[in-house]
């Protein structure tokens, strides 16, 4: 072999290894690409998946804030409604209060329903002796009614004629004027007690109108609020 | 075809004198171009590599021109050789295709027209070339570099893409050249099928069945290098799922065990293994694998003495997949399967009690699927009572 077919030879075969190389240095290369790619997409299902998860808590999250602020905002107009119309019914009983300043002030009419209230508290309370109160305006008005009120008594239940003893020590309070409205006040009317005490009837007409207030109030409200 | 055409080579191209002067004086090329001809044709490696290295792109201008305004075969042909003598030389200089300054060249319009046309020479030519171009491609978010101006109708990449497996597939089905077709494919095809766009095309063009035949003991150096790049096409669709299907319904495992069992070749073996290595995990591979023998295979295979390291961790990697997956098979899964074929062969599985108590709860946990369509055949067999008693006699061995 000459010098020429060696060289040859060698380069053949340096030819040889070097595609060998190649052959095996792409095989490398495509290999780590791959599972560079297979890795990549394992990681971003991963995070994708984290992430939907996260949206959908957050999603809930948002959701439930709604359903609360929703129930909050409804409970808070209820209220509200609730409130309004209590406002109205309590008005309605101020003015009501209002008039009764009116009834003292119609010294007639005024005479006979003091009357009728002293009748009325007599029949109730059934003592031969009882104490009744009254404010210091009307002190006249009622000395004048009060024979007649227990002779009333006497005629309906055949008792002996009680004894009513007016307390000149302490009166119902004076009534109501706007200078002072939050001092105890009374609009008119008498409370009568038995001699001991211990039986109270409140026949003021401020009484009266809680009375007739509270028994009435489901009624007010219905052809209110229909 | 006459026959010097079927043998002609760049050698003999090259040898061939162009007259550069002609086409100048007829307006086809310009004076510039004649210029940085002369400066390069017939020079060696050394001469041209400082002229490439400092003005490449015009150089690739050129030859782009050529072949753009030239017809005449001869010329074609010389100019094929020159490009395919320069990326052979450095197939890094298959960038040079893809400089900015080329941005207004149809770089790949002349090679994708010539696939079709043209001598033998012509046209494998220009599959090589337009293979190493278009892989060069400088790759932005893995979408094409096709012209944004529509009025100019660049070429654009996954043109390329397309033609070329079209080409290449027509090529395997039907070679245009009785010898050489074949090579030359299966040479683009183990470049381009990297690219997943590639897979996917050459996957739908029904391209992976025209690769199985190509599988098979190969003894003389050149048919072991077809099969080395063919197995190196199998190995690089063996990372793309639809491909995987394609595999399983051709006959690509079995031939492949039959080349890896009697080849000495190393590279070759090196790729089967690989293959194996991706497909064991997938559908019913791993169980034909064990049906086809592969345990055994991977045994002889480990005993001898391959230099690679890589190919041994891969063989151990084989060995201990295909272990579990015997473990598998053992179990609910192949009696499941032999029920369903109507096999309900005694096999000494069968008998073990063990068997028996650890997949009742499988049966149960498929709605009894298997177990109704067992009885049904099984019934079928006249052996429901034989099994009724046996199974009683097997759950009554359980309970003590």
């Amino acid at each position: 072999m000459n010098d020429a077919d060696v060289s040859k030879q060698i380069q053949q075969m340096v030819a040889f290894i070097r595609q060998e190389a190649e052959e095996k240095a792409n095989e490398i290369s495509v290999s780590a690409e791959e599972e560079f790619n297979i890795h990549k997409m394992q990681m971003v299902d991963t995070d994708k998946k984290k992430i939907k998860q996260e949206y959908e808590r957050k999603t809930k999250q948002v959701e439930v804030k709604k359903k609360i602020e929703y129930s909050m905002q409804l409970n808070a107009s209820r209220i509200k409604v609730l409130q309004a119309q209590d406002d109205v019914v309590v008005a309605m009983k101020e003015s009501a209060r209002k008039e009764l300043l009116n009834v003292s002030s119609n010294r007639r009419t005024y005479k006979d329903l003091v009357h009728s209230l002293i009748l009325q508290g007599l029949l109730r309370l059934r003592e031969p002796s009882v104490v009744l109160r009254c404010r210091e305006i009307d002190v006249t008005l009622v000395e004048g009614v009060l024979e007649e009120a227990k002779k009333a008594y006497v005629a309906k239940t055949k008792l002996s004629s009680p004894k009513i003893d007016i307390d000149r020590k302490e009166y119902l309070p004076a009534p109501p004027n706007n200078n002072d409205p939050h001092r105890p006040s009374c609009s008119g009317g008498i409370v009568l007690a038995s001699q001991d005490g211990k039986i109270v009837f409140e026949n003021t007409l401020d009484a009266r109108l809680d009375v007739i207030y509270r028994n009435k109030l489901p009624t007010i409200r219905k052809t209110l609020y229909r | 075809m006459p026959t010097d055409q079927a043998e002609l080579n760049s050698e003999q191209v090259l040898r061939r004198d162009i007259a550069w002067e002609t086409y100048m004086t007829t307006k086809l090329i310009t004076g510039t171009s004649l210029q940085l001809l002369r400066r390069y044709d017939k020079k060696s490696e050394n001469d041209r590599a400082p002229l490439l290295d400092n003005d490449g792109p015009s150089y690739i201008h050129v030859f782009i021109s050529i072949l753009r305004d030239i017809q005449k075969e001869e010329t074609v042909e010389y100019v094929l050789a020159l490009i395919d003598e320069m990326l052979t030389a450095n197939p890094k200089r298959a960038l040079l295709f893809h400089d900015k300054s080329l941005a207004d060249d149809d770089i790949y319009e002349p090679f994708l027209r010539l696939l079709w046309k043209g001598s033998w020479f012509i046209q494998e030519k220009s599959s090589k070339i337009l293979t190493l171009i278009v892989s060069a491609r400088p790759k932005q978010n893995g979408r094409t570099n096709g012209a944004t101006d529509s009025k100019k109708k660049i070429t654009t990449s996954d043109d390329v893409l397309k033609g070329l497996v079209e080409w290449l597939c027509i090529q395997l089905k039907k070679p245009s050249h009785p010898s050489r077709s074949i090579p030359a494919s299966v040479n683009c095809l183990a470049t381009l099928l990297k690219e997943s766009v590639v897979r996917s095309s050459f996957v739908q063009a029904d391209g992976v069945k025209l690769l199985v035949p190509l599988i098979s003991p190969a003894s003389t150096q050149q048919s072991i290098q077809i099969l080395y790049e063919t197995c190196l096409c199998v190995w690089l669709l063996s990372y793309y799922e639809p491909a995987i299907e394609y595999l399983a319904t051709s006959r690509a495992l079995p031939r492949l065990l039959e080349v890896v069992k009697g080849s000495t070749k190393e590279k070759v073996v090196r790729l089967i293994v690989l293959t194996f290595k991706n497909l064991l995990a997938k559908g019913s591979f791993g169980a034909q694998m064990v049906d086809l023998g592969l345990p055994q295979i991977v045994q002889s295979l480990k005993a001898q003495a391959w230099s690679d390291e890589d190919l041994l961790d891969t063989l151990n990697h084989l060995e201990e997949g295909l272990k579990d997956n015997i473990k598998k098979l053992s179990s609910f899964d192949k009696y499941k399967q032999e029920v369903l074929l109507g096999h309900l062969d005694w096999s000494p599985m069968h008998k073990d009690p063990i068997f028996w108590r650890d997949n009742i709860t499988n049966f149960e946990e498929n709605d009894f699927q298997y177990h109704p369509a067992g009885r049904i055949i099984v019934t079928d067999l006249k052996a429901k009572e034989r099994v009724m008693k046996l199974m009683n006699h097997e759950n009554a061995e359980n309970k003590n």
